[in-house]
């Protein structure tokens, strides 16, 4: 597996200053500073002035034009697109009046190149035209699938020659298997060949960097030892989107001193003596954050969503959820026994025939009597697609058809929108016009829990009844001391600018590196503005060939194979961080050009963008 | 060579090769070889025209254009 030297960390920085010199000889020459970064931004400011009032208007004007109240007559359409004309040319929030404030970048006299199709379309398929779900290609999918066929039949010869390595109950003749078996077939037979690409133990912050430990498998992936060595890696897979996971800082000492003075845990839940100010004062500053009434937290994200939902929802209920909706989603919803209609993925016409259908018809199961409560439940971000829902045009049905919204927010709270405040920052949206937002604190902040926020009613409905708040044990002092300080910082509370350069930071790497591995030819799923940038390799080899190969070359990344994708496509799943700086991300397109081309990874038939990619 | 290197990598990552233990890769390439060396071989045997033919389409015109010449010329006396 990786590199078993000693002091790696001394070569990694060779390897980027390298990197650095190598970097002439790319298209992408510019990360020379240019310009003083004081002056660019000030005259920028000043050129927009006379605009800045008509601004806001506009792009309040933006989502709630006339177009997404009826999204399929013709000539609302051409409404949009001649109101698209007149509004500012940029489509992400303020990048243009805030300067790259990272300490490493020093250029920001230019502007990111803003996209062909903005202010051109209406925002509707302007946001379609800015997602790529690019088509696998035929033979691809064909070998993908032979693949696939002979590793399951070398799977079962294996398993019909060859006892499994693995512990075994006595006294259990004549049972029926506890575990499920193909899950355990898949796992022992198919998994087990590239598992050294899962699950890897690091023992560092999981920050820009992280240290892996190295292990060795002498029977190929039944186990592992340690060697007792350690790389440094450039960390492309956490979701540590605006970087506020760090060893050091206000965050991490704020959280230190929360600790000596508070203890590590309640030990009991928020309905007995777990509760305490901290927490409330949480709840309050949540609240604010995103512009709600009220807002409650829980330990844990998972649990927000699977023990949340069934008290939210009963048997009589439908629920109409996007169909790559997260695991917790799912299981929430196989809890509460409603009704589980599916729609295609972030395809509102589709949203709409479902919807109209469960309207319409009523509830077969109740003799087609109406429906007790319609809820829509779509995330900000799907964390496996790289793509952002379409919100405005989901406010727009929801209000048509007076169905519920919930929005899950778990990648997008802190990533999307110009002050960090996910998918309703990013579309201008009203966050009120969501029934509930629920996110979590583990991406963004660095933390570790969930929040569902709304209405003073709702959360105080939810406050008497939710398993999740009755039962779980409170959040630790330490880890909701994070989440404040990460939270106050991102709102600029703490009297600096950190949090807006932070999340300018992140929409530029984001922008830049989705832009570079498009124009590498590699096929990215996803919205252009989505930190979550997914690399479609399509077989299950080389998902492992190029976790393998990046590792070697000090990159960590992350892989998805078939039970979490479809069959077809796997893929590795870059996350992105306001951490990265440009040298970084430099470093690691570089990486994967080469490996790219070596393994034959550059799918895509797209015309490719000749001109370097400016940061 | 350096260029054989290249095809045989993409030939074990497309057919998942690269992910097997050793003894399943020889069962594997044995299996393809002899299914080669057998299509190969039958063909020779049983279609020798049709490989002819192939053989002509395939490879460029200069190579047979003298022995297709004398051939003709056979063909027409």
């Amino acid at each position: 597996m990786g590199n078993f030297d000693g002091d790696s960390g001394t070569v990694f920085e060779q390897s980027y200053a390298t990197t650095n010199g190598a970097n002439g000889k790319l298209p992408n020459g510019n990360g020379a500073a240019i310009g003083s970064p004081s002056n660019g931004g000030l005259n920028l400011n000043h050129a927009e002035e006379p605009r800045g009032e008509a601004e806001p208007f506009l792009s309040q004007r933006k989502f709630s034009a006339p177009a997404y109240t009826e999204i399929r007559t013709r000539r609302c359409n051409a409404n949009a697109a001649a109101e698209a004309k007149n509004r500012s040319p940029n489509y992400h929030p303020e990048k243009r009046s805030i300067a790259n404030g990272h300490a490493k970048v020093l250029r920001d006299h230019e502007e990111t190149q803003p996209n062909k199709v903005e202010g051109i379309l209406s925002p509707e398929v302007e946001h379609s035209q800015k997602t790529s779900f690019e088509e696998v290609p035929l033979h691809t999918a064909c070998l993908t699938y032979l693949g696939f066929y002979l590793l399951m039949i070398l799977g079962y010869i294996n398993q019909l020659l060859f006892v499994p390595k693995v512990a075994t109950e006595k006294g259990r003749e004549g049972y029926v298997t506890l575990y499920d078996a193909f899950e355990s077939f898949y796992s022992r037979y198919v998994y087990r060949r590239i598992k050294d690409c899962w699950n890897r133990p690091i023992c560092s912050v999981p920050g820009d960097e992280l240290t892996l430990k190295d292990r060795v498998s002498d029977d190929y992936g039944w186990s592992f030892k340690f060697t007792g060595t350690e790389t440094r890696c450039l960390n492309l897979g956490s979701y540590n989107y605006l970087g506020f996971a760090a060893a050091t800082g206000p965050c991490a000492d704020e959280s230190e001193e929360k600790a000596r003075n508070f203890g590590l845990a309640y030990c009991s839940s928020r309905c007995e003596l777990g509760n305490n100010e901290q927490l409330q004062e949480l709840e309050s500053l949540t609240a604010r954050y995103l512009g709600v009434e009220d807002a409650i937290v829980f330990g844990m994200g998972f649990a927000t969503n699977a023990l949340n939902l069934p008290s939210l929802l009963g048997p009589n209920c439908l629920v109409i959820s996007d169909e790559k909706n997260h695991a917790s989603i799912i299981l929430g919803l196989r809890l509460s026994g409603a009704t589980t209609k599916v729609f295609k993925h972030n395809n509102m016409r589709d949203l709409e025939r479902v919807l109209r259908q469960g309207v319409c018809y009523g509830n077969p199961k109740n003799g087609g009597k109406p429906y007790k409560k319609v809820m829509i439940l779509v995330e900000g971000i799907f964390s496996m697609e790289g793509s952002i829902v379409r919100l405005p045009e989901i406010i727009a049905l929801k209000k048509k058809y007076k169905a519920y919204l919930y929005l899950d927010e778990a990648h997008s709270i802190g990533a999307m929108g110009s002050h960090g405040k996910g998918v309703t920052d990013y579309f201008n949206v009203d966050p009120k016009d969501v029934d509930i937002l629920m996110g979590t604190f583990t991406k963004s902040f660095g933390s570790a829990g969930g929040y569902l926020a709304g209405t003073k009613k709702l959360i105080d409905f939810l406050r008497t009844n939710s398993h999740a708040h009755c039962y779980a044990s409170s959040i630790s002092p330490p880890i909701a001391q994070q989440i404040m300080t990460s939270m106050k910082t991102i709102m600029g509370e703490d009297g600096t600018e950190i949090g807006r350069r932070k999340i300018m930071q992140l929409a530029r790497n984001t922008r830049y590196f989705r832009r570079r591995l498009a124009q590498l030819g590699v096929i990215t799923y996803g919205h252009e503005d989505s930190p979550v940038v997914p690399m479609l390799v399509y077989l299950f080899s080389k998902i492992g060939a190029v976790v393998r190969t990046l590792t070697t070359r000090h990159i960590a990344v992350v892989g998805a194979g078939f039970p979490a994708t479809p069959i077809m496509e796997g893929r590795i799943r870059f996350c992105l961080s306001a951490a990265h700086t440009k040298e970084q991300l430099d470093y690691a397109l570089e990486a994967i050009d080469e490996i790219a081309d070596d393994l034959g990874l550059k799918y895509s038939n797209k015309p490719r963008d000749p001109n370097p990619i400016i940061y | 060579m350096v260029d054989f290197k290249h095809v045989y990598r993409q030939y074990e990552l497309i057919t998942c090769i690269n992910m097997l233990e050793p003894w399943e890769r020889k069962l594997i390439n044995g299996f393809f070889l002899v299914m080669l060396t057998l299509v190969i071989f039958s063909s020779f045997m049983y279609l020798p025209n049709y490989l002819e033919t192939l053989v002509h389409f395939v490879t460029p015109p200069q190579w047979h254009s003298s022995t297709e010449n004398v051939a003709q010329k056979m063909a027409r006396s």
